[in-house]
């Protein structure tokens, strides 16, 4: 070997040549190590790394429905969208937090303390998703934020959608309010956090309609989250657009006419329960929703006395005073226990049971047949009558007029108010019934409740020939309305009678020139008054509540007219005025929409 | 011949070379590193698609450079490197020592010199000159095996430049004059007992130095380079895209011009340093099989050139540049697959440009050189 390669002795180059190739084994096992570190990386745990690298440059971004507008049975807008601007912050865009922040409060004139403390809420949340700063920007601020884009790219101006309640407190119960998403509804249903819904109102009934589909983009976006291109869109469904059955007109006209008194007011056509007026007394502002609610704001719509939010059409019941005298005449009549031409005396008061009941009529009405017990609003011709049918009678016809059950207009949160009965008293109450209710029940009094919403279904029951009818803002979808079951000829001659009641009787204030008007006025006491008093001269919350119920034209009518006033006092003087103004609006116009 | 004392595969080889005639050169070692090259060209316009430039032509540009660096180094007698060994080793240190004072920073270090407007970084000429200056000064030492003092004179000479390379501090170019070292050290024969002592005053040391010599933050910046997981936005953002690209790659790639993880950005300094993680994106395991057998191929070839080098010193000159190229090759492969931290460590003949890339041509002519003379000599 050494021969061979001719050269010079010492240099050992064969002994080299071997380490030489020990070192070459070592290099031949460290290729060998870096093939299985890419087996292992490619063949392997090559679904793993390919689903990282999907997720890498496929980002979603959501694409806004418009929620679909509102408007009156003629097309009127009275809900539309309009842009807000949302600010946006970017917290791993931010180089320094503080600095960032003391920027967007001086350019928002906002207090950086609120600032910090929408940053600190939002603290669990990856870095990346956007902190919603501030709503509602005007175009000054939003253009202090675009000019500083460069300098600022932890900042995005947000368009969205919002809310505009054109009449605002004038269609508040009506239309309701969007509000966030919160953790039941989320659970119930497709919605992601963060997103708007329907409280209350249409705008809650109908929110899926009004809500659309969101859709989405998904983008192709490079590791700094540029978007390189648009892999691929589902649109956005819009939301559907709602005509409501209301009237804006007569809506308008209802909510100026309480003023400032506190009630409810129903009106709707009592031949298929579409919803023309609907006004609850306060109202309140739903554009306050639309931004972040001002939490004082807030406190004092809910802490209000009056308590603002509630829709009183459908969520408080209240005793229907001598309005229940309809349901008992038709019951009455129909079962035969009253005999229409029978004559009963009133002499102001009667003695029933050792205890004496009086009637509103301190003087008495006399001898007074139903016909004019129902004109005049005689209470003791009701207690006789009352007493004669018995409390299960007076109980299966209030149910029969759909008294004790949720009419099913399409408003959440109905009450169904209650129709006591001895069954009732025993399992609720604890304590036999006492044969002297029976007596207050026949004059809507005691512990029978209604809703306003109840009572102009009943009425638009007599009104329309026995069907009670399923009251609704928006029409279709199948309603189908059943029949009291009462004798077309009982109820004629009821809406003659209630013609009367308007007509020179306790209605006379509903009385409309050129229009019958009929109806029923009642008075619900509140407190058990030992004296007759006047109730304007008790402390508010003692008055008793007036109701006026009604519908017009009497020999054909077209539309039922409840008016409840909380606390107004007598109903012929608080609350038929309000229905008269409603009739009289409504039948002026009536000839231009014929048209 | 017959009378072969040799050992192993090295009798094998002389025996196959002397069947093939003394005049043929090693077609291997071309071909594997043209075809690297041309495999070079095309990743990189892949991975360059999307930038400002594509970097093909220019690549092209180096690839040309690199030939005429490979024809010099193969006609030029590697005797005369060996006789010019101090001015080289020397000029390579004072580049690199220049670079401390004129250098403009890139990514951080400032190694890179402007040279006719290709960026060249002075460690690739001092490693060049630390190997010629190695070879032929192990070359002289005709022992079995080297003494303390050879070993301390070795260690002299490549620690200065590793010095002077580690403060720029590029700690990547400095860790590639390890091979250098090790390789001729080891051929040239180191006694075993002076390994193991070596290896136990590192470790004393090496504890020594982390425990009383080192604050907090410098102890936190070495973690930090060997655990990337602990830095996720730095070094650790990196090493997580590219495992994501070359594990996405899968069996047989996502294809040309297709590598989601490098057309879309996401994945750092793709054309130089991590060229590889885009090639196992779009090849998949297959292609980098291929190129791994390339460079086996080149590498084999290296060793049976440097196996038959007639003298010590080719020997050494021929093993000590291999040993650099190959653990180039095995550092980055395996840095883009997270084995090994991430520091900036080139691909011989497919990362972009460079002085690096000259390096590997001159390299590959150098091999070619010696392998041609093996035999001049001869009667």
């Amino acid at each position: 070997m050494i021969a061979d390669r001719d050269q010079p002795a010492g240099e050992y180059l064969d002994l080299m040549v071997t380490r030489l190739w020990r070192l070459a084994l070592a290099a031949a096992i460290g290729f060998g190590v870096v093939a299985s570190g890419y087996w292992y990386a490619q063949v392997l745990r090559a679904p793993l790394y390919r689903q990282q690298s999907e997720n890498n440059r496929l980002r979603e971004a959501p694409l806004k429905a418009p929620r679909g507008l509102i408007e009156d049975r003629y097309g009127r807008l009275l809900v539309e969208n309009i842009p807000a601007y949302n600010l946006l912050f970017d917290r791993s865009q931010s180089r320094d937090r503080t600095s960032s922040l003391a920027f967007a409060s001086s350019n928002l004139g906002a207090d950086p303390g609120l600032l910090e403390q929408r940053v600190a809420a939002a603290r669990g949340q990856a870095s990346f998703v956007p902190v919603l700063l501030s709503e509602n920007l005007d175009l000054s601020q939003v253009a202090r934020f675009e000019v500083a884009a460069l300098e600022h790219p932890e900042f995005q101006v947000e368009v969205r959608h919002r809310r505009l309640y054109r009449h605002g407190l004038q269609t508040a119960h009506l239309l309701g309010y969007l509000g966030e998403v919160t953790a039941s509804e989320l659970a119930r249903s497709a919605l992601g956090a963060g997103d708007l819904v329907g409280k209350k109102g249409v705008e809650q009934t109908y929110d899926e309609e009004l809500r659309g589909r969101d859709g989405r983009r998904v983008l192709v976006v490079d590791s700094r989250g540029r978007t390189i291109e648009e892999h691929r869109r589902d649109p956005a469904r819009p939301g559907e657009r709602l005509r409501l059955t209301i009237d804006l007109d007569l809506q308008q006209e209802a909510q100026l006419l309480f003023g400032d008194q506190v009630g409810a007011l129903v009106a709707l056509d009592p031949r298929d329960g579409a919803i023309r007026a609907m006004v609850s007394a306060p109202s309140f502002d739903p554009n306050l929703f639309a931004r972040r609610l001002d939490p004082e704001v807030w406190r004092e719509l809910a802490s209000s006395k009056f308590h603002v939010l509630q829709n009183r059409t459908v969520q408080n019941a209240f005793p229907p005073g001598s309005v229940f005298k309809i349901v008992v005449t038709a019951g009455g009549l129909a079962d035969g226990t009253i005999d229409p031409q029978r004559r009963v005396f009133c002499s102001g008061s009667a003695k029933f049971y050792n205890q004496t009941r009086r009637c509103w009529k301190a003087g008495g009405h006399g001898w007074v047949d139903l016909h004019e017990a129902i004109k005049y609003s005689c209470d003791v011709y009701f207690y006789w009558k009352g007493q004669e049918m018995g409390i299960d009678a007076l109980a299966r016809w209030a149910r029969r007029f759909g008294f004790g059950a949720t009419t099913g207009v399409d408003l959440e949160g109905e009450r169904s108010g209650l129709v006591p009965d001895p069954e009732w008293s025993r399992r609720v109450r604890g304590t036999p019934w006492y044969p002297g209710e029976t007596l207050s029940v026949a004059i809507g009094q005691g512990a029978l409740l209604v809703t306003p919403m109840q009572v102009s279904v009943a009425m638009a029951a007599v009104a329309n020939g026995g069907r009670l009818v399923v009251p609704h803002l928006v029409d279709g979808g199948g309603r189908s309305a059943r029949t009291i079951g009462v004798d077309p000829q009982i109820l004629g001659f009821l809406r003659g009678a209630l013609s009367d009641v308007v007509d020179g009787g306790s209605g006379a204030r509903a009385a409309v020139p050129g229009v019958a008007v009929a109806g029923k006025t009642g008075t619900a006491q509140v407190v058990k008054q030992r004296i007759r008093t006047r109730s304007e001269t008790l402390p508010y919350e003692q008055r008793d509540h007036a109701w006026f119920a009604s519908f017009a034209p009497a020999e054909a009518p077209e539309l039922v007219v409840v008016v409840f006033v909380e606390h107004g006092g007598m109903g012929s003087q608080a609350a038929a005025p309000i229905a008269k103004g409603l009739y009289e609006r409504y039948f002026r116009d009536r000839p231009k929409r014929a048209l | 011949m017959s009378v072969t004392s040799g050992t192993g595969p090295s009798a094998l080889f002389d025996e196959a070379r002397s069947l093939r005639g003394p005049r043929a050169i090693s077609w291997g070692l071309l071909a594997a590193a043209l075809l690297l090259s041309m495999i070079g060209v095309a990743v990189i316009h892949s991975a360059s698609a999307e930038l400002a430039a594509d970097y093909l032509p220019r690549q092209l540009v180096w690839i040309g450079l690199g030939l005429a660096a490979l024809g010099f180094g193969a006609v030029l007698d590697y005797h005369y490197l060996l006789r010019l060994a101090t001015p080289l080793y020397v000029l390579g240190l004072v580049a690199v020592a220049l670079v401390l004072v004129f250098g403009h920073e890139a990514g951080g270090a400032r190694s890179w010199i402007g040279i006719a407007g290709l960026g060249g970084q002075p460690s690739d000429l001092a490693k060049l000159g630390t190997a010629v200056f190695l070879a032929r000064y192990f070359g002289g030492v005709r022992q079995e095996y080297l003494g303390i003092r050879h070993l301390a004179t070795g260690l002299l000479v490549v620690g200065a430049p590793m010095a002077l390379i580690v403060v720029q501090p590029d700690l990547g170019g400095a860790v590639m004059f390890a091979p250098l070292l090790a390789t001729m050290g080891l051929l040239s024969g180191v006694r075993l007992r002076l390994i193991a002592a070596a290896a136990a005053i590192a470790v004393v040391v090496g504890l020594g130095v982390w425990h009383f010599g080192m604050r907090d933050y410098q102890q936190d910046r070495i973690l930090s380079f060997a655990f990337p997981e602990l830095d996720p936005l730095g070094a650790g953002y990196q090493i997580r895209q590219s495992k994501i690209a070359v594990g996405s790659g899968g069996l047989l790639g996502k294809g040309y011009l297709q590598g989601t993880q490098s057309q879309l950005r996401f994945l750092p300094a793709r054309h130089t340093d991590f060229v590889f993680a885009v090639l196992a994106e779009e090849w998949g395991f297959l292609g980098v099989v291929v190129v791994l057998l390339l460079y086996l191929l080149f590498l084999g070839n290296g060793v049976r050139i440097a196996a038959g080098a007639r003298d010590r010193p080719g020997v050494l000159l021929a093993s000590g540049l291999l040993a650099a190229l190959c653990a180039h090759v095995l550092y980055n492969t395996a840095m883009v697959i997270g084995l090994v931290p991430v520091t900036g460590i080139p691909i011989p003949f497919l990362s972009y440009g460079g002085s690096f890339a000259l390096f590997s041509f001159f390299t590959a002519g150098i091999l070619l050189g010696i392998d041609a003379r093996r035999y001049v000599n001869r009667p």
